[in-house]
């Protein structure tokens, strides 16, 4: 699987690289920069890409910019964007082509180095990510509205690491519950939420993402 | 030249006309203002009536001013129309008293300041009156030719104070004819109005033959400096009245004491103001008007340039004390609140960051000697070292987004408002209108401000959405936060409302609460910046 690392800390980068590299990834490109990073998407057309939102030349938004436009040129392509803090206003921009194949994590989930790479596969795959803390906080804002103060607190955590990104097998592993369970779980959550149930875990992401982001 | 006995009857029936139909319209005019539609009390009626008596007794001056003119003309009914157009006003439309007066005191001083311009030209003028004052004969010494310019300026200055003041009762009309100078706080530009008078008057100083073209451009030139440079024409003005006044004096002494008036063939006088010099007196007149120009000149220095007084050292220094007041005050807020907030983070740093990476260490070391012996505890020393870090990162997260959130760095305060209202429990309806950024300074003081306010909200209002709403105009920055919930908010009882003031204060800005009981709750938040050019985005 082809990926293009862009980070402009060269520990960093560097870092992610051996990771990547150590779990079987091959790195078409590993860029310090905006400019640099929109040429190796649009070049090497990677599988997927890993990019640090603050980049070069502005040190500001510049990564996150260029994966938009990326994705806007080459639609779907699979961007997971790492940040050392998560806002839900860019999870929002993120996700709102609804194409699939996105990622948005804290740079800390790197240290766990098989749920990392899992999430960067699941997002190769055309899945969604979305870190723990953005989901925390979508549920958190709208806890207390009706629908969703329907659901038991089992189904909160289902949808949580639903939304999360979770098939239903990762799911399961984690609650220590059959996929049976889970999937008994999800529909009842679809059903609560008016959503229209569906098995492919991808649509199934982005609908739970689209509903929280109201 | 008029024989004597026709005068004699002329007198008599003007004064016949004056003494009879002056107080028929009077009666008039007390008893229109007295029908039901105009009751508004005897106040109102005396009000009313007091513009009535004043369009009579302006029409018995404009028409006595007239009159010679006319009947020089053979035309003797014309004063008699302009009773009757008055008789009309008063019986119909007693309401257009007011503007009535307006214009014709207006254009009677219009009048004089022709007059003044020719009275003084011919070696005879027939005796005629102007304003309140009878003047001519031989004109050269005639002691009325003083007085025209004098009466003149006055009725001018009472028509168009009279004007003045009924346009700015009226917010339409005021817009319509003031433009930009409407505002209250451009009181003072008003002054630019006389600007085409001023024009003319410097023209004139001119006297080339070119010179009636020369002020019908400039006068075009200075309608529109007026509607577009308010400020421009205040200052031309005060400016061109000091020019105006300085020449004219100097002239005046010239003309008055050489003897030589410049005369350069009839029509070509040298022109001074509203006076062609012609001789000794117009000369005076002209020296009288000069002083009067320099003296608004002078007067109005102060007005249009309210840092002339300082600069001359005549004005207390009230003002700036005060802001010096303020600024000591806000400069310690300032300098106190950054103190606090190096503490706080030194602090934070001390005991959660550098205690965990500290941990960290003793953890590593330890993995480090256990590694051969134990592997398994060791593989469990380094797990949990691996936990801290993860933890150590997660405070240094919230520190960094205390001290300046990154949003705010990355898109600038729309958007970190905007991201502000998604992690805010409330449902925050946001809008903004900044089509560029602001200074750093700012955009962090008014962040902090808004994430205050919205904390507020959420804790003590009890309601369950809120408004934000940015905006930049006038070089203003102002943001107005609505919230839905229960009011009586009061900045004075509780330190955040309070502390988002005092941080305002170091940029100029100010807070306004509004919170009745029963809500809503609108803080507005206004800070004098100037917003940058939006940047070209670089990709």
């Amino acid at each position: 699987m082809r990926v293009v690392v862009a980070e402009d800390l060269f520990l960093l980068r560097d870092g992610l690289v051996r990771l990547l590299e150590a779990h079987g990834f091959e790195i078409a490109a590993a860029v310090a920069d905006a400019p640099g990073l929109l040429d190796a998407l649009l070049e090497q057309k990677p599988d997927v890409a890993i990019v640090d939102v603050r980049l070069p030349p502005t040190f500001t938004d510049d990564g996150l910019r260029v994966a938009i436009e990326a994705r806007k040129k080459v639609p779907g392509l699979p961007v997971l964007v790492l940040s050392q803090y998560v806002e839900q206003l860019y999870a929002r921009e993120l996700l709102a082509d609804r194409a699939g194949g996105v990622g948005y994590l804290l740079k800390d989930r790197v240290f766990n180095d098989d749920q990392f790479t899992d999430a960067v596969r699941a997002v190769a795959g055309g899945g969604t990510v979305m870190d723990s803390e953005v989901v925390t906080k979508l549920l958190g804002r709208s806890a207390r509205q009706e629908p969703l103060s329907r659901l038991s607190g089992r189904e909160r955590e289902v949808l949580e690491l639903m939304a999360e990104g979770r098939s239903n097998s990762a799911i399961a592993q984690r609650l220590f519950v059959t996929e049976k369970a889970v999937s008994k779980h999800s529909t009842a959550i679809f059903t609560k939420l008016d959503l229209v149930p569906s098995d492919d875990d991808n649509r199934r992401v982005l609908a739970v993402l689209a509903y929280l982001n109201g | 030249m008029r024989r004597g006995g026709q005068a004699v009857v002329l007198m008599m029936f003007t004064w016949l006309l004056v003494v009879v139909a002056a107080p028929a319209c009077l009666v008039v005019a007390w008893v229109r203002t007295g029908r039901s539609e105009y009751a508004k009390g005897q106040r109102g009626r005396l009000r009313d009536f007091r513009y009535c008596a004043g369009l009579v007794a302006t029409g018995i001056i404009v028409g006595g001013s007239a009159y010679p003119v006319l009947e020089a003309h053979g035309d003797r009914i014309d004063w008699a129309f302009l009773l009757l157009g008055i008789a009309v006003i008063l019986v119909f439309r007693p309401r257009l008293a007011k503007p009535a007066v307006m214009c014709l005191l207006v254009a009677l001083g219009l009048y004089g300041v022709a007059l003044a311009r020719h009275v003084g030209v011919g070696t005879y003028t027939p005796w005629r009156w102007y304003g309140l004052l009878p003047i001519g004969g031989y004109g050269i010494h005639s002691y009325g030719t003083y007085l025209i310019l004098a009466q003149a300026y006055a009725y001018l200055l009472l028509g168009g104070w009279l004007a003045y003041r009924e346009i700015i009762e009226r917010p339409r009309l005021a817009a319509l004819v003031l433009g930009r100078m409407a505002e209250p706080e451009r009181r003072h530009d008003r002054w630019g109005l006389l600007l085409p008078y001023v024009v003319l008057g410097v023209t004139a100083l001119v006297g080339s033959n070119a010179w009636f073209a020369l002020a019908v451009v400039l006068v075009a030139a200075a309608l529109v400096v007026i509607r577009r440079w308010p400020r421009a024409a205040a200052g031309a003005v005060v400016g061109g009245l000091l020019l105006l006044g300085l020449i004219g004096l100097f002239r005046a002494k010239y003309w008055s004491t050489s003897g030589n008036y410049g005369y350069l063939g009839p029509w070509s006088y040298p022109r001074f103001g509203a006076v062609d010099v012609s001789n000794q007196t117009m000369g005076l007149a002209a020296g009288a008007e000069a002083l009067g120009f320099l003296a608004l000149g002078c007067w109005l220095v102060p007005r249009i340039f309210p840092d002339a007084r300082r600069l001359l050292g005549l004005a207390s220094d009230n003002e700036l004390a005060r802001r010096v007041q303020r600024l000591t005050e806000s400069r310690a807020v300032a300098v106190d609140t950054a103190a606090a907030d190096l503490r706080r983070l030194e602090r934070d740093l001390h005991d959660g960051a550098q205690a965990r990476l500290v941990a960290l260490g003793m953890s590593l070391r330890a993995a480090e000697r256990l590694i051969e012996i134990n592997p398994q505890a060791a593989v469990a020393l380094v797990a949990e070292a691996r936990e801290a870090s993860a933890r150590a990162l997660t405070e240094l997260r919230e520190l960094v987004r205390g001290v300046h959130p990154p949003v705010l760095a990355d898109r600038g305060l729309g958007d970190a408002v905007r991201a502000l209202a998604l992690d805010c429990p409330l449902d925050v309806d946001v809008d903004v209108d900044l089509p560029g950024r602001l200074p750093a300074p700012v955009e962090t003081a008014c962040y902090f401000a808004v994430a205050e306010v919205l904390t507020n909200a959420a804790k003590h209002s009890g309601s369950r959405a809120a408004k934000v709403a940015l905006s930049h105009a006038a070089g203003r920055l102002s943001i107005v936060i609505t919230d839905f919930g229960l009011g009586g908010a009061d900045p004075a009882a509780g330190t955040g409302l309070a502390g988002v003031e005092k941080r305002l204060a170091t940029f100029d800005g100010i807070m306004a609460v509004s919170s009745p009981v029963g809500g809503p709750t609108i803080v507005a938040l206004e800070v004098p910046c100037a917003l940058s050019l939006p940047k070209i985005s670089s990709s």
